[in-house]
């Protein structure tokens, strides 16, 4: 029974949008048909490299869609496939609104993220929590790392300075100082502290001010994994910053890495994210985006 | 990880594949529908970005969507015409539109 249905829905939807990227693809050709022919005759001399880019734009007649994106379509798939099947696990068990998550739902978002990624995660760890896991994320700024940090060294490659050179740096340090106490000092891990660092609010924490240095200790650098439920993608974050002002309508905030990863916004365009302690006593999780 | 176009950064779609998450379907067909998706989506960002562009830009459009370097894509695109990510955002949101009509459909 369950497999009619199935069937059903797959090739109706099937039938129709192969129909659809058909008459695309005709009025494509049809449309352009001389800068097309100009193409297929010099794409010797093109040097073309781009499998996606030719198999689409040649061939008006897709067969096989799926292997147009990929050589290694089977590994892509499954990765669109793990994050849809998150995204969608997660749609159950998130509330419409973005709000401080119930016990029960807590519960629920760790067990996917810890069954989806392979990392245990946890709201609560050492017995001290964040006022809430699930909060909309704004931008942050790169911070100084050593003292003498600033733009015009702060980079590892010019790619990296030319995607994340705009954002800037803050005009103060990070609520824990600097990450290292010196350039020549710096470890890859500092490093990657800086540029996968989260601020969170800190302030904010249930009991924080009765036991204020206790849990600034905690707080230093603590990894958690942070997910946009929206499109499955996540980062081992460390906390590095205290933010943003809880007038800001904002929860927390990401480095100009981890928001570009994760493929967040600031502004009218800001969403959530969730984000979770990582238990990880032997420092074995590295930071950075997390494959699926 | 999911193949990057030089228009990535303009689309989101992970409404369509949450509404395709809500259909019985096994996990291959949602990916082969997933593709689909995808396939029509570079479709109307081509057909919008030829549709605007002179006959000579063009022929430099195709060789910079080859090269697979965007930054040379959107700098050309931006001094040939004009409002270029608009367009390609407004058509895209169209077919979504389209696409989330077919999935409510079958429903």
């Amino acid at each position: 029974m369950p497999k009619k249905k199935k069937s059903f829905h797959y090739e109706k939807l099937l039938k129709k949008w192969i129909l659809k990227h058909k008459k695309l693809q005709k009025e494509i050709f049809e449309t352009h048909q001389d800068v097309f022919d100009w193409f297929e005759n010099n794409s010797k001399q093109l040097a073309v490299g781009s499998l996606a880019g030719v198999f689409m734009l040649t061939n008006p007649i897709v067969p096989k869609i799926p292997t147009a994106f990929s050589s290694n379509s089977a590994v892509l798939n499954q990765s669109i496939d793990k994050k849809v099947f998150l995204s969608y696990d997660l749609k159950n068990v998130l509330p419409q609104q973005v709000q401080p998550l119930t016990v029960q739902e807590e519960k629920n978002v760790s067990d996917i993220l810890t069954r989806t990624y392979g990392i245990k995660v946890t709201p609560e760890l050492n017995g001290i929590r964040l006022d809430t896991t699930y909060g909309v994320i704004g931008q942050e700024q790169h911070l100084a790392r050593y003292p003498g940090d600033n733009m015009y060294v702060h980079f590892d490659s010019v790619s990296n300075a030319q995607s994340y050179f705009s954002y800037g740096m803050a005009p103060g340090l990070g609520g824990f100082g600097y990450f290292a106490n010196s350039q020549s000092a710096m470890t890859k891990e500092e490093e990657d502290r800086e540029k996968y660092y989260i601020a969170v609010q800190t302030f904010l924490a249930p009991g924080f001010y009765e036991n204020k240095q206790e849990y600034l200790d905690f707080f230093k650098f603590r990894k958690m994994l942070v997910v946009n439920p929206q499109n499955g993608k996540a980062v081992i974050a460390d906390i590095a910053d205290a933010g943003p002002a809880p007038w800001t309508g904002k929860q927390l905030g990401g480095s100009p890495e981890v928001m570009t990863y994760l493929e967040r916004y600031d502004g009218a365009q800001r969403g959530p994210v969730l984000y979770f302690f990582i238990d990880d006593p032997t420092n074995s999780v590295p930071l950075g985006p997390v494959g699926l | 990880m999911k193949t990057k176009h030089f228009y990535s950064y303009l689309i989101e779609t992970s409404d369509i594949y949450l509404e395709l998450g809500e259909l019985d379907l096994t996990s291959e067909e949602r990916v082969r529908l997933i593709s689909i998706v995808d396939a029509n989506i570079h479709s109307v960002v081509i057909k919008t970005v030829l549709s605007n562009l002179p006959a000579p830009d063009k022929k430099i459009f195709l060789k910079n969507l080859v090269s697979e370097d965007s930054d040379k894509i959107w700098e050309h695109l931006k001094k040939t015409t004009s409002d270029i990510e608009n367009r390609i955002k407004k058509e895209i949101e169209e077919l979504k539109k389209e696409l989330y009509k077919d999935i409510q459909e079958v429903k």
